[in-house]
């Protein structure tokens, strides 16, 4: 059991030499910070998706013609509608616009509490409105006509990711934007009771309509579990480089003052502290320079995150087309939190402890001499 | 009962290599309860490697070093080390303070591995520091002290534990005379204070001392007779 003397007395010597072990702690938050804002971020958005998913019927229908989106008619309804096990289909209007004298896509959604000439708009869109002075109302141009609508109300910030680039309109109005005749649907949503049935509903959509794309809840699920596992992997190399980065860095900074450490090393020694105090002494110096700075890392990475929304990195995430203004959802996932602390604290206390153990178990006599 | 006896100590470096040489060569010696005694001998005669045996700092290749009948030449690191910590003081030639700490601080070291309270430390330091006339300079940086500030310093520090043997390695070669003088009148204070000391020093000053029990005079790793 270590006593309160030799933790003061480590912690003495290790404020001695903070300028040494500043650098380290720097680096050290640094990396963590990288890491924990890219696992903020990605936790955040995947699970703003998966809500988004959750809150959809189970079945997800998308008619494609030479291999992009394409409409539906009432057919499709009412031949789905007959399939055992369904309750309900439902015809959803969306698409995109494209703005372009921003140059930008706009998210059209179709939404029928909406009154035909009014919107809502995502904080994104409405800045890229706002750069060109619509700010009550709004002139889509489609290839037949112009149609003037008001922007009703905006969509509040932080609402999700979804929200950030959706305008939202009445559906036959979305319609007109779109280039869609009036029975005519974008997406089908399928609702299924019986979870057991999905799947075979599903099979028997593609059956009828085998240019239909049915995607089920959990197919869309693991669709955004695989696009951020994919980015955070990312990353993760990113990390590793930066990792080894500091390792090297690390070695040199162990290497530059090789000398006066083994001299410490020795001193304490010669004082008649054990190979054992010794590691103890580099093991409370280095956990408090480590955890320190692990904790600095994680807890600026989620002010970053969730207070100042990520600057920079969110438009790696998020695309920069459209200027993003949306706010995290703060989610913290604690198991990759611990799984930092394990990859970069444990390797941080062997990389410096395994040195000063092999110091000091060395023969003394020379180091004191000298 | 000798304070320290020392049968039949050899110190081999590098064995089993072409360059394996012996720095200590069957030594034997006895130093009583509260003898000063003088290891005397040119650079590379053995005196520091006989001091770090004696300080368990390093092994001997074989014989025995009996302290108040314990051997120590073969305790491991964990009852050395304390043997060191309780028994032994060293005083080195570099002085060999730890850089950035203040005289107090310095002292304070081998009192980290107690469980004593702040006062009882405190009180263990200032008579440490009284010892070696050092008080003065508590809060100064050991970096900004005289080299006998220093010497000073690392008395104290060697006393701080209130050690049975003092170990000296060359503790006048830094200095000049006015410091040494200092040196020798804290080793006079030793003296009355029934400490047993061994200094391995090429000094002269030391030659004629009377507080001086033994003068013993070292020669290629041997004991001259």
């Amino acid at each position: 059991m270590l006593s309160k003397n030799f933790v003061e007395y480590a912690i003495l010597l290790l404020f001695k030499d903070r300028n040494d072990h500043l650098f380290s702690f720097l680096i050290f938050s640094f990396i963590v910070f990288i890491l924990s804002a890219v696992l903020f971020i990605s936790d955040s958005l995947q699970y703003d998706l998966t809500q988004s998913i959750k809150s959809q019927p189970e079945i997800v229908v998308e008619n494609t013609r030479a291999g992009r989106a394409y409409q539906m008619h009432d057919g499709f309804i009412y031949d789905i509608s007959q399939i055992t096990g369904v309750s309900s289909v439902e015809g959803i209007v969306d698409g995109y616009h494209y703005f372009a004298q921003k140059r930008l896509w706009f998210h059209i959604i179709g939404d029928a509490t909406l009154a035909k000439d009014e919107m809502i708009i995502g904080q994104g869109v409405q800045k890229a409105m706002a750069e060109l002075y619509y700010e009550d109302e709004f002139n889509f141009f489609t290839e037949e006509r112009m149609i003037r609508l008001k922007i009703n109300k905006r969509a509040p910030k932080g609402t999700n990711i979804i929200s950030n680039d959706a305008i939202f309109l009445h559906p036959n109005t979305a319609r007109a934007v779109l280039g869609m005749e009036m029975d005519e649907y974008s997406k089908l949503y399928v609702s299924v009771p019986n979870p057991n049935e999905v799947g075979n509903v599903s099979l028997k959509i593609v059956e009828i309509y085998p240019s239909a794309k049915a995607t089920t809840q959990e197919d869309a699920m693991s669709a955004v579990r695989h696009l951020y596992y994919y980015k955070g992997g990312i990353f993760m190399i990113l990390y590793v480089i930066a990792l080894v980065s500091f390792f090297i860095l690390l070695k040199n900074q162990i290497s530059l003052v090789y000398g006066e450490k083994k001299k410490e090393i020795a001193i304490l020694r010669s004082l008649g502290f054990c190979i054992k105090d010794i590691i103890a002494l580099k093991f409370i110096q280095n956990t408090v320079v480590s955890l320190s700075a692990y904790l600095l890392g994680v807890a600026v990475a989620y002010l970053y995150v969730f207070v100042f929304n990520a600057p920079y990195l969110r438009n790696i995430f998020l695309g920069n087309t459209l200027e993003n203004s949306i706010t995290f959802t703060p989610v913290v996932d604690l198991n990759l939190l611990f799984l930092i602390f394990l990859f970069g604290v444990i390797p941080f206390l062997a990389f410096v402890i395994l040195p000063a153990w092999k110091i000091a178990i060395s023969d003394m006599s020379e180091a004191v001499k000298s | 009962m000798s304070k320290i006896a020392i049968q039949n100590l050899n110190k081999l470096y590098n064995p089993n290599k072409p360059n394996a040489f012996y720095a200590l060569k069957n030594i034997n010696l006895s130093i009583e309860e509260s003898e000063i005694v003088i290891l005397k001998g040119v650079s590379g005669s053995g005196k520091s490697t006989l001091l770090s045996l004696l300080g368990g700092l390093s092994k001997p290749s074989s014989g025995e070093i009996l302290v108040d009948a314990h051997n120590i030449a073969k305790l491991p690191d964990i009852m050395s080390s304390a043997f060191r910590h309780q028994k032994i003081g060293f005083i080195f030639q570099s002085f060999n303070l730890l850089e950035g700490l203040s005289v107090y601080q310095n002292i304070l070291a081998p009192l980290a591995l107690t469980k004593l309270g702040k006062e009882a430390m405190h009180e263990k330091v200032s008579l440490a520091m009284e010892l070696a006339n050092i008080e003065h300079k508590k809060d100064q940086k050991v970096g900004s002290l005289s080299g006998g500030e220093r010497q000073r310093c690392a008395i104290a520090r060697a006393v701080v534990m209130e050690p049975e043997i003092i170990l000296a390695d060359e503790p006048t070669a830094n200095l000049d005379k006015e410091n040494s003088l200092m040196f020798i009148k804290i080793l006079k204070k030793f003296k009355a204070l029934h400490k047993t000391v061994v200094i391995a020093t090429h000094d002269t000053l030391f030659d004629e001392l009377s507080c001086i029990n033994r003068c013993v005079q070292m020669r290629d790793g041997e004991l001259v007779l």
